[in-house]
C-alpha cells in the first residue's frame, strides 16, 4: 500500500513542470508551476533522493554478492533506508507550501504509512528484521522510488524520456502487489513479539483514563489494506491508460 | 483634405468617418454579438499615425480636446447582429410564455424542453416541472445552472430576471441522493445519547461479566452522564424547535460519515469514563466543580447564541443578516467572534474533558475544534464578502486569535 500510494497519489509531486512542460495530459490546462528557485530546490531534492535510493539498491546488490544469500540483507542498508525514507517527509512540506500541486492529505497518508513501517514496525520489533518479507518490500520500494524520483527530476527539467514514464506507469503492476505482500507479511510476523512485550501499549487504570493496544492497532492496519489497496491499484491502472495512450497519440502526430 | 471613408474592418468596430468634425471614432459597445470580419480575430487597433496627427492638431486647436457629444447611430447603420436582437426582443412581448430547455451539464444531452413557461416562474417551479418528466430526479437532487461549470441557481431566482434569451438553456447536474438536514441531525445526535447510556449502565459484553449492570462509585461518573446526556438532549430539541436551516437537504453519504464520527467517539469516550477501572480527576472535587461551571456556562452560552441566530431570521425565510449582541450577556461574545456558538461548544467540551480527566474526551474536543474552526473561518469569510459594514474586530472563533 505504501509502495503504490507513492506512485498513485503524487503524480504531480515533481512540480508543475510535470504538467505544463512535458506535454502530457494534453497541455490544455496551463498550470503555473513553481518559481525558478523552487524548481531548482525541487530538482536538487529529487536528485538527492534518486541518488539515495540508488545507494540502497547498490548496497543490496553488494551485500547479496558478499553474503551469497538473500537472507538478512536489511542490516546492510538499514541506515540509508531509514534516512532517505524519512526524508520523504519533506514532500508533505512541499505540498503544504504549494510548490508541488499534490494534495497534502494524500501525500501525508502515503509518506506516513511508509515511515510507520520503517520505524514503528521494522525498527521497533528487532526480531522481524531478519525476515525475508522485509527484503520483499525494500526491493519494491527501492525500484519504485528510483523511477519515481528520476521521473520527477526529468519532468521538472522538461526532458522526460519515454522509458522513465513507461517504467513509472507499468512496473507498479508487479511492484505494488510485491510491496504490499512484503508489508503485510512483516506486520504479521511482528504481531507475536508486540503481544509478548506489550510494545507501545498502555492499559488501565491510569491517570488519563486511556488505553491503547498496539497489537489490535496493527491488526486494524492490516485489515485497512483490504479496501485501500484495490482503490489505489486501479487508480494507477486508470492513470496508466490515460497517460500512456495519450503519449501514443502524440507520437502518431509527430 | 479628402474625406477618407476608411472602414477599419481589421479592427474592432469603430467606424472612422472622416476627418471633419467626425474625426473621433464612433464607439460601439461590444456585447459579444458582433463577429469579427472574415473569420479573423479582433486586434487592438494600433494607430500611431492617427495618434500623432491628433496630438499635433490638439496642440494647435485646443477646442478639439473636448470630446464631442455622443451621437446616436441610426438603426439603419447598426451591425446586422444588433438589428436581429432588436427584432427578437420586440417580437416577444413580456408576459408571453418562455421556453426552457434543460441539458445535461456533462454530456450536453437534451434532457427536457419546457414550452410556455411563465416568465415569472421561479427555478423551484421549473425543477418541479422537470421532475414530472424525470421522476427519479426529485427537486432536491437537481442543480440547475446557466453555465455547466458555474454556480447553482437558487430556488427563489425568477426566470425573467436571469440573463437568458427567449429560450433559456439550463444545465442540469445530479447532486445524488439527498437526505434532509433534520433527519441527519436527529440521527447523529440520538446515537451518542443512547450509546453513552449503554456504557453507563454497563450493559453485558462491554466490560467483564462481573461488572454487568453495576454502578460506578465515583460521583463524577454520574455527573458526566448527566452532562453528556443533557448536551445531546439539548441538541435534539434545538434541531426540532430552534434551528432554521438554509438548506433543506444534504448528500446521503453525509449521514454515514457524520454518524460514524459522532457514534464512534461517543462509544470511545463512554467506554473509558464508565470503566470499572476509571480513575477520578487528580484534584478531586475542586477540579470537578470548576469544570462543571465551565460546562454549564458554555451550554447556556451556546443555547443563547442559537436563540439569537433564530431570531435573526423569520420562520420559513432564508435571509442572512449580521448577528449582533442582545440584552443576554452570553451573546456579548458576538462583539469579538463571528461564530460564538462554536466557541461555546469547544468550551463545553473542554470543561467536560477537565471534569472527566479523560484523554479520549480531550482528543474529541481537539477534532471538533479543528472542524469547527474550518466552518467558522468559512462563515466569517462569507460574512465579510456579503456585508461591507461587517465589524472588523471580530475573529472567526477565538477572540483576537483565530
Amino acid at each position: 500500500m505504501a509502495a503504490a500510494a507513492a506512485t498513485a497519489a503524487t503524480k504531480g509531486n515533481g512540480g508543475g513542470g510535470a504538467r505544463a512542460g512535458a506535454g502530457e495530459g494534453g497541455g490544455a490546462r496551463k498550470k503555473k508551476g513553481p518559481g525558478p528557485l523552487a524548481t531548482a530546490y525541487l530538482v536538487i531534492y529529487n536528485v538527492v533522493m534518486t541518488a539515495g535510493w540508488l545507494v540502497i539498491a547498490v548496497g543490496l546488490v553488494r551485500a547479496y554478492l558478499a553474503k551469497g544469500s538473500y537472507h538478512s540483507l536489511y542490516y546492510s542498508i538499514e541506515k540509508p533506508l531509514k534516512f532517505f525514507q524519512t526524508g520523504a517527509l519533506l514532500e508533505i512540506l512541499h505540498c503544504a507550501v504549494g510548490i508541488v500541486p499534490s494534495s497534502v492529505v494524500l501525500t501525508s497518508f502515503q509518506v506516513m504509512s511508509r515511515v510507520f513501517l520503517i520505524w514503528a514496525v521494522t525498527h521497533s520489533v528487532k526480531e522481524v528484521q531478519s525476515e525475508d518479507s522485509v527484503l520483499l518490500f525494500v526491493i519494491a520500494w527501492t525500484i519504485t522510488e528510483i523511477i519515481r524520483y528520476s521521473f520527477y527530476t526529468f519532468s521538472l527539467l522538461n526532458h522526460l524520456p519515454y522509458l522513465i514514464k513507461w517504467a513509472r506507469y507499468t512496473l507498479f503492476i508487479v511492484l505494488y502487489p510485491m510491496g504490499v505482500s512484503g508489508e503485510l507479511l512483516t506486520i504479521y510476523a511482528a504481531l507475536p513479539f508486540v503481544r509478548q512485550a506489550g510494545l507501545y501499549s498502555i492499559s488501565l487504570p491510569n491517570k488519563y483514563n486511556f488505553s491503547f493496544d498496539y497489537y489490535a492497532f496493527l491488526i486494524l492496519i492490516m485489515i485497512s489494506y483490504i479496501p485501500i489497496f484495490p482503490q489505489l491499484y486501479f487508480h494507477m491502472i486508470h492513470q496508466r491508460r490515460k497517460v500512456l495512450s495519450h503519449t501514443e497519440e502524440h507520437k502518431k502526430f509527430e | 483634405m479628402r474625406r477618407k471613408e476608411r472602414s477599419t474592418s481589421r479592427f474592432a468596430p469603430a467606424t472612422f468617418q472622416g476627418l471633419a468634425s467626425n474625426m473621433w471614432p464612433v464607439v460601439t459597445i461590444l456585447d459579444g454579438t458582433a463577429t469579427p470580419p472574415r473569420g479573423g480575430e479582433w486586434r487592438a487597433a494600433p494607430r500611431p499615425h492617427f495618434d500623432w496627427w491628433v496630438a499635433k492638431h490638439l496642440s494647435a486647436r485646443p477646442c478639439l480636446a473636448r470630446a464631442p457629444p455622443p451621437r446616436c447611430v441610426p438603426q439603419a447603420d447598426w451591425p446586422a447582429s444588433w438589428r436581429e436582437r432588436l427584432v427578437l426582443t420586440q417580437d416577444q412581448p413580456r408576459g408571453a410564455g418562455s421556453k426552457v430547455e434543460i441539458l445535461d451539464a456533462k454530456t450536453r444531452e437534451k434532457l427536457c424542453f419546457l414550452d410556455k413557461v411563465e416568465p415569472h416562474a421561479t427555478i423551484a417551479e421549473i425543477k418541479n416541472l422537470f421532475t414530472k418528466t424525470h421522476p427519479q430526479w426529485y427537486p432536491a437532487r437537481q442543480s440547475l445552472r446557466l453555465d455547466p461549470k458555474g454556480k447553482s441557481l437558487k430556488d427563489e431566482d425568477v426566470l425573467q430576471k436571469l440573463p437568458v434569451g427567449t429560450t433559456a438553456t439550463l444545465y442540469f447536474r445530479d447532486l445524488g441522493a439527498q437526505i434532509s438536514w433534520v433527519t441527519v441531525f436527529l440521527t447523529e445526535y440520538a446515537g451518542p445519547l443512547f450509546i453513552y447510556l449503554l456504557f453507563y449502565f454497563r450493559v453485558p459484553f462491554i466490560y467483564g461479566h462481573k461488572y454487568d449492570f453495576t454502578s460506578s462509585r465515583h460521583t463524577v461518573v454520574h455527573l458526566a452522564c448527566i452532562c453528556h446526556s443533557f448536551h445531546y438532549v439539548k441538541r435534539l430539541l434545538e434541531t426540532l424547535f430552534v434551528h432554521r436551516f438554509s438548506h433543506g437537504t444534504m448528500p446521503l453519504r453525509n449521514i454515514f460519515k457524520n454518524c460514524t464520527y459522532y457514534w464512534g467517539f461517543a462509544a470511545w469516550m463512554a467506554y473509558y469514563i464508565n470503566h470499572p477501572l476509571y480513575t477520578p480527576p487528580t484534584y478531586g472535587a475542586q477540579q470537578v466543580k470548576l469544570a462543571l461551571a465551565i460546562f454549564v456556562i458554555c451550554q447556556l452560552g451556546n443555547f443563547s447564541i442559537h436563540m439569537a441566530l433564530r431570531d435573526l431570521r423569520p420562520a420559513g425565510s432564508k435571509t442572512r443578516k449580521i448577528p449582533y449582541p442582545t440584552k443576554n450577556p452570553f451573546t456579548w461574545l458576538f462583539l469579538l467572534v463571528s461564530c460564538p456558538n462554536y466557541t461555546y461548544e469547544v468550551g463545553s467540551w473542554i470543561g467536560f474533558a477537565i471534569m472527566t480527566q479523560c484523554l479520549p474526551v480531550a482528543l474529541f474536543s481537539l477534532v471538533g475544534f479543528t472542524q469547527m474552526t474550518i466552518w467558522a473561518k468559512g462563515k466569517h469569510r462569507s460574512y465579510l464578502k456579503e456585508f461591507r459594514d461587517y465589524p472588523p474586530l471580530r475573529m472567526p472563533i477565538i477572540p483576537f486569535l483565530l
